[in-house]
């Protein structure tokens, strides 16, 4: 029987609690500024380009890489989950390109951009793209510590990427919509989705973008204040 | 997915803090605020704080979450509003951003917090147990 008698017993101390102030992001957010203030001694532009996987964010980068290479010393930072394919695809274009592998994480942070910046001759450089994890959800949480947010799509993706994921366009100054020569066999209209994008962020600048066709690269490069 | 690795940080940061507490002392809750903006989905915080915390000083503690909301002010006119959900259909979304008073755009205040609010314990309060400082 006295197996099922419960016993309290009566325990030493008492419960009590402690308030705090403790911001998670912080640390993330303290070593993004690091990266600023570091690109910014050797004046060196940082552009963040997000998007989902197969967005084009590599072709666009290769895009903007060849109409600015003249004017500008460009690096890259790759982010991935694994292998060296779009590092690979960069070096194509004589620019230095560094892999960040995240191995299980689903969006860089800056205290990778951190490492990659300690691989990287700064001296040398004017202008770093940071290709961010193909997703559009997660970078969106991670500051890195770049100047511009560009926000890749493409018309291949449907007609509601962005009224689903409406945070990433919130932060962005820019949004590529790209892929736009194939908007007619895929149904979808890019004016659409603009409209989309200026309703959560009227001070993003959005351009249309096919890399196959060079279409508004240049458009690109000034929404991000360089010159072409 | 970055559930798991903002878990992470909580649980590295309550095991320093646990750190400065009596050997005795015994976390049993903790109230981390999430503002209504930020993309993480409180089922997969919380399951995750489960896993890891699992054989660890901070076993069987529990984690809750205070949504924080957030405000819609606009710059021009000085309108405000309480951001409301559009439709729930999706995970949340964004209302349009522009003022219904005058059609300036709006700025979103508020509703991107991320914070270890209050822990509960259980054991014996040090004397600075309430002002207690701790920084990640």
């Amino acid at each position: 029987m006295t197996d099922q008698i419960d016993v309290i017993t009566s325990e030493e101390g008492e419960t009590f609690d402690i308030e705090l102030e403790a911001d998670l992001l912080k640390a993330n957010r303290e070593i993004a500024s690091e990266n600023h203030r570091r690109m910014k001694e050797y004046e060196i532009v940082a552009i963040d380009v997000m998007g989902s996987v197969g967005s084009g964010k590599t072709s666009l980068i290769k895009s903007l890489i060849s109409s600015l290479k003249r004017r500008y010393r460009i690096a890259v930072i790759e982010g991935d989950v694994t292998t060296t394919i779009d590092a690979d695809l960069i070096a194509i274009e004589g620019v230095p390109a560094i892999q960040v592998n995240t191995g299980k994480e689903c969006h860089l942070d800056a205290n990778l951009i951190r490492k990659a910046l300690n691989h990287m001759k700064l001296n040398e450089l004017d202008l770093i793209f940071i290709e961010n994890v193909g997703n559009l959800i997660c970078p969106a949480e991670f500051p890195l510590g770049s100047d511009k947010r560009l926000v890749v799509i493409s018309v291949t993706e449907g007609p509601y990427m962005v009224v689903k994921h409406p945070l990433m366009f919130h932060n962005a100054d820019a949004v590529a919509i790209n892929k736009a020569d194939l908007a007619a066999a895929m149904e979808v209209n890019p004016a659409k989705l603009e409209q989309d994008i200026a309703m959560i962020n009227p001070r993003a600048s959005i351009v249309t973008t096919s890399c196959r066709n060079g279409l508004g690269i240049r458009d690109v490069a000034n929404a991000l204040g360089l010159d072409s | 997915m970055h559930e798991l690795s903002i878990a992470t940080t909580l649980v590295n940061s309550l095991l320093d803090f646990m750190q400065e507490e009596a050997a005795q002392n015994k976390l049993v809750e903790v109230h981390v605020t999430v503002g209504k903006l930020r993309a993480i989905s409180i089922e997969q915080l919380v399951y995750s704080y489960r896993i890891l915390t699992k054989g660890t000083l901070l076993n069987g503690s529990k984690l809750i979450v205070d949504e924080n909301p957030a405000t819609l002010h606009c710059s021009n006119c000085d309108f405000k509003d309480k951001f409301e959900l559009v439709d729930d259909s999706f995970h949340f979304q964004l209302p349009t951003l522009s003022c219904p008073s005058c059609g300036a755009s709006l700025n979103i205040e508020g509703g991107d917090e991320l914070v270890i609010s209050r822990v509960r314990m259980h054991g014996h309060p040090g004397r600075n147990a309430a002002t207690r400082q701790f920084s990640i």
